[in-house]
């Protein structure tokens, strides 16, 4: 059912809006929860995996016959113990994945295609014996020539990755393979005109580095698979279903056979919306008859799980003199790893979506490189593509002698213009984020030596899709709301005060949980900050159902017509004056009437949710660079973000000041470095330098609403904008302390430092 | 009748580089089924590649949803999230 | 399968005897915040561990003969909270303090930080200026080096099997002193320092550097003092000639490699920038004591 809510509820709203106590707060900070890592079943065994040296190498042979005779090893497996799958794409995480690609990324075969990449595991009875039989397996390689530059990938002499990868998207096919896996294009207007009329042009080239997404608990899964062909995985990941279908198809089972339960998530960010260890977890179950457990070092997780892409970008825009922009040329070339499938085509979308511009042309290159295999990062494809093209605004408004932030209005999308990627904007609050930051203090505030502003804003789609939720109401007159979205933002205590709202009940007395892939209908992964709108609307939904039920209870009870029942803060009311000596019936009062009047209460819904909106945001950010070394301070930063409707103000604000953190770690210090055989030289977070908490000062969020008329309390996703503009807003912060445009990522000290010495 | 235009290159090997076309279609479904009579193999494409917008709003899966005869709609590649 | 044995000697020859008997796979434990890491990693395959934190002398810190001496296995949460030698040696206590994290410090200890042997140790280039001694004790007895005779390499120390570091003196303050020490790291904490750079200064009565020691981290294979750097100072209030007379020398004192930390010329040069800044603090402490 995919029914449309007629209005948005804004008004006299007693839980949405305010400020609960997450449900899951208490165990997470004394350590209590239960995280993927901390689970165990008797007999378990420890899994580990053998991975290439080689950042690009044919298989000769493995030989795992002397792992296999130690004592303690209980299975051995090699993609041998996989189908060989047909390429074919399959939608279970939020896009169409290759899935022959999806399992020879979990388990190489034939070749591998970074330092890092699976080529066998095993399963023993310890930790050490698990280590002991690793080395005991020897495999001969034939290493080939690696490249991991995207433009070096691009280049017609560079080594190819796959010899059946011929490129898409070109006029003529072509006859020989390539790196380049996809070319896309997208196009308005006539560009030369445009550029002819343009007074002012400006142009840019800026690169960035690849970057993790950075959660705090690496990969863990427990697999059991049991002689009946029953299997059961508990995992850390953004989307049980997700995990259950691609296990199925990786390893040639029946998806009604595996029961998935994802366990408590110590972040996600998109890196958790694909597979690694649990088709593997559940091969080395199969053939070993115990349960293994897998968790990955964070070395693994950098060497061998996705980061997004490094890219280039070359932006060149015109303008006349008033600020209107005529044309915009863009090009994108991103690096996908090891297979196909970089989120070029988002960046494509996005880069000009902000603005209208009657004459543009996007062309984004998808391009496989000798390094992990990229995975989704919160508005996956946006941020680099934003980086480029609100740098090059911000030299077009010093160029024009303009505001950034009056360029940015003059130009802006609002309701009724077509965005860059087609269809007309509706309900969108873009112009109030920028209004939202232009009459801000921090706008105005002073700044001193070596200190500069920049300003920058970002776009994201924020995606609807299948969610299920049900909700149960006790005998107490409480109420349990069960979804299938794992927690990852903060979703989970919104689901529970939407019900609440609805239900007329205090918070405290709603209760929600994540269920497993048996015991809630299917929901599409969370992710793509869809949960708190489409999973929202389910729920919603079904708590609107048990309020129609109450109502026809409460009517049964009374004796009176349905009509004259309504529910008001959480009783039904008689409207009856006949028969207001009646009093109200409250939800435990019904509740504990309920055999009597239709059985147990409760209602579940299924929906597909469509007309999910679009976010955008503006950002303020103040840095002081140290000249003598090049360190970049961030000194204020404000972020306005159009959400639709904050249902908690709070975890908002947190996924505000979480994606703008991300991004000034992207923008500071973050990247891969890889040595010349191709390896990753910084597999640690103490090398690759995401922001500590000293590093940032408050983020200041501003919640802006401009509600999104499809959603009951018009919500709009909120967790991807926010990591968008934070990349270009340092950067042209950083031009404006030092007065130099910096171009590639990261902004890292020895870089400053040496541009001013040559400034 | 409903105005459809493809707004992604990967369309346009099925169009032979047509990019905009009327359809006579109440439906999502039936206008896929329309796509793919005309050119053979659209159809397909559109269900496992794309996302449809219809008046402005984004659609995934969406074939009982209804078209009127001024609606504008724009194929546009299935965006992933994070 | 392996096995680590471990042991808790409580006499300093007991310690010795036991580092002997365990040959090339025993290794000392003092905050083990080394060691567990680089266990845990792979990067070490200990056969012995000999956990020299009850030896008498290992943990706490006493004022002898004008001087301090600092149990070298004493945390650097301990070293942090002692007021006196805080007082006297702000840089010293600063650079221990900024070894790992506020976690780590529980642990951390000076002994480990100098015989981890890397050229990025916090604790080295203050105590080096400072003229600190390791007090070594091994199958031979005790003997005293000065701290920058221990790192002799990456990762490799002087001494000889059997030995730890069981104490760290301090000598007794003259007046108008005081050091500093600062370090580059690109976020603002939990790094490994690109460069450190540690200052000890004494002036005259009439605000005169008398005596002036420099120290560099993170620029060369150890951390070494770098003596022009020191020299260049002396005699002065440091005016801004003797700071450029400083940077130079701080500069041409590095031997410094490009790794993923830091480039060679942004390694010398921030040499150069540290000594200035980190001189300059230590001058205006030692100005502030009568």
């Amino acid at each position: 059912m995919s029914e449309v809510m007629d209005r948005p509820q804004t008004l006299n709203l007693k839980v949405v809006g305010t400020r609960p106590i997450r449900p899951d707060g208490a165990d997470k900070v004394t350590g209590k929860a239960t995280f993927g890592a901390d689970f165990s079943m008797p007999g378990m065994l420890v899994g580990k995996i053998k991975r290439s040296p080689h950042a690009h190498a044919r298989i000769v042979s493995i030989d795992t016959k002397k792992a296999l005779a130690l004592a303690g090893v209980k299975a051995v497996i090699t993609a041998a113990d996989f189908p060989d799958l047909a390429s074919e794409e399959y939608e279970a995480g939020e896009s169409a994945a290759n899935l022959r690609d999806l399992a020879l990324n979990c388990m190489a075969r034939g070749k591998v295609l970074y330092d890092g990449h699976a080529v066998a595991a095993v399963a023993a009875t310890s930790s050490s014996i698990a280590d002991a039989a690793l080395a005991l397996i020897t495999v001969t390689y034939d290493v080939l020539p690696h490249v991991i530059d995207v433009e070096a990938a691009m280049e017609a002499g560079a080594p190819v990755l796959h010899a059946h990868l011929f490129t898409e998207g070109l006029e003529t096919k072509p006859d020989r393979p390539s790196n380049i896996a996809k070319r896309n294009e997208l196009m308005r207007g006539d560009l030369e005109a445009g550029f002819a009329q343009a007074e002012v042009t400006v142009e840019g080239r800026y690169t960035t580095a690849a970057v993790h997404q950075g959660y705090i608990e690496p990969h863990a899964c427990v697999a059991a698979f049991a002689p009946d062909g029953q299997c059961q995985v508990w995992s850390s990941s953004q989307g049980q279903f997700m995990v259950r279908t691609y296990c199925a198809k990786i390893l040639g089972l029946e998806a009604s056979n595996i029961r998935v339960t994802p366990t408590e998530i110590g972040g996600g960010f998109g890196g958790k919306t694909t597979v690694y260890l649990e088709p593997l977890a559940l091969a080395l179950s199969r053939q070993s008859g115990a349960p293994v457990k897998m968790v990955m070092t964070r070395e693994e997780v950098f060497r061998a799980t996705g980061p997004t892409s490094g890219a280039v970008i070359e932006v060149k825009l015109g303008a006349k003199r008033d600020g209107a922009i005529t044309a915009a040329r863009v090009v994108l070339k991103y690096q996908a790893g090891a297979f196909p499938g970089s989120p070029v085509g988002a960046g494509s979308m996005t880069a000009l979506a902000c603005y209208d511009v009657p004459n543009f042309s996007v062309t984004g290159f998808d391009v496989v490189t000798n390094s992990p295999k990229v995975a989704a990062y919160r508005a996956p494809g946006a941020p680099i593509s934003a980086f480029g093209v609100e740098s090059a605004m911000d030299d077009l408004a010093r160029e024009l002698g303009m505001d950034p932030i009056a360029l940015r209005r003059k130009n802006a999308v609002r309701d009724g213009v077509k965005a860059a990627y087609g269809p007309t904007f509706r309900n969108i609050g873009y112009l109030e984020t920028l209004e939202a930051i232009a009459d801000h203090p921090h706008y105005k505030a002073p700044l001193g030596p070596n200190q500069g502003r920049g300003v920058a804003v970002g776009f994201w789609f924020n995606v609807g899709g299948e969610s299920t939720a049900a909700v149960q109401v006790g005998e107490d007159g409480s109420a349990v709301v069960v979804t299938g979205n794992p927690d990852i933002g903060g979703s989970r205590a919104s689901m529970a005060m939407m019900a609440a709202e609805v239900l007329g009940l205090p918070i405290e007395k709603v209760r929600p949980i994540v269920a497993d892939t048996a015991s809630i209908g299917f929901s599409m992964l969370t992710g793509g900050s869809r949960t708190t709108f489409a999973t929202g609307m389910a729920v919603t939904q079904a708590a609107q159902k048990i309020v129609v039920d109450l109502k026809r209870r409460a009517a049964q009870i009374w004796d009176v017509p349905v009509e004259q029942v309504d529910w008001i803060n959480g009783a039904a009311v008689c409207l009856d004056a006949a028969k207001a000596d009646k009093g109200d019936l409250t939800l435990a009062a019904l509740a504990a009437q309920s055999a009597r009047t239709g059985g147990p209460i409760g209602a579940q819904v299924s929906l597909t949710a469509q007309g999910a909106g679009p976010g955008f945001g503006a950002h303020i950010c103040d840095v002081e660079v140290d000249p003598e070394t090049g360190h970049v301070t961030i000194l204020r930063y404000t972020a306005a973000q159009d959400v639709g409707r904050a249902i908690h103000p709070a975890y908002v604000e947190g996924q505000i000041q979480g994606g703008v953190a991300q991004g000034i770690g992207w923008a500071l210090n973050e990247e891969y470095v890889f040595d010349s055989e191709g390896r990753m030289e910084n597999a640690g977070f103490l090398d690759y330098r995401v922001p500590v908490a000293s590093d940032l000062p408050m983020i200041e969020p501003i919640i802006v609403e401009v509600a999104n008329p499809r959603h009951p309390f018009g919500a709009k996703g909120v967790g991807e904008v926010p990591i968008v503009p934070p990349l270009a807003a340092v950067a042209n912060a950083v031009r404006a302390a030092i007065g130099v445009r910096m171009t590639d990522l990261p902004l890292s000290p020895p870089k400053i430092r040496a541009v001013i010495d040559a400034r | 009748m409903p105005h459809v235009v493809a707004a992604c290159s990967t369309c346009r090997q099925f169009t032979d580089g047509l990019v905009e076309f009327d359809v006579e279609a109440d439906s999502v479904r039936r206008m896929i089924g329309e796509l793919d009579r005309r050119f053979p193999g659209l159809g397909e494409h559109i269900e496992r590649r794309m996302a449809i917008a219809i008046d402005g709003e984004i659609h995934q899966d969406a074939h009982g949803a209804r078209l009127a005869a001024d609606s504008e709609v724009y194929l546009i590649p299935r965006i992933g999230g994070g | 399968m392996s096995q680590i044995a471990y042991l808790a000697p409580t006499s300093a020859d007991e310690a010795a005897a036991a580092l002997i008997k365990g040959g090339a796979t025993a290794r000392v434990l003092s905050g083990g915040t080394d060691l567990l890491v680089q266990l845990r990693a792979g990067r070490l395959a200990p056969g012995l561990i000999v956990d020299v934190k009850r030896v008498p002398g290992a943990i706490g810190i006493r004022q002898e003969d004008g001087g301090f001496v600092i149990g070298a296995s004493t945390p650097g949460m301990t070293i942090g909270e002692h007021a006196a030698l805080e007082k006297a040696w702000p840089g010293v206590v600063e650079a221990v303090m900024l070894i790992g994290s506020t976690q780590i410090q529980g642990r951390a200890s000076i002994a480990g930080n100098l015989c981890n042997a890397s050229p990025a140790a916090d604790s080295a280039p203050a105590l080096i200026a400072a003229r600190a001694t390791c007090v070594i004790v091994g199958p031979s007895g005790r003997r005293e080096a000065p701290v920058e005779a221990i790192g002799i390499a990456p990762g490799r120390t002087s001494l000889a099997k059997g030995e730890f570091v069981l104490e760290i003196r301090l000598p007794p303050r003259a007046a108008r002193s005081a050091d500093a020490y600062l370090r580059s790291i690109p976020r603002t904490e939990m790094d490994i320092a690109v460069v450190g750079a540690g200052v000890n200064l004494t002036l005259d009565a009439d605000g005169v550097i008398a005596d002036a020691r420099v120290a560099l981290g993170a620029v060369g294979p150890t951390v070494a003092l770098a003596p022009d750097a020191g020299a260049a100072i002396i005699g002065t209030r440091l005016d801004e000639a003797a700071l450029a007379r400083l940077d130079d020398a701080a500069r041409s004192a590095c031997q410094p490699i490009s790794d993923k930390r830091g480039t060679v010329d942004f390694r010398t040069k921030i040499a150069g920038v540290l000594a200035r800044r980190a001189a300059a603090i230590a001058y205006g402490r030692a100005r502030g004591r009568a």
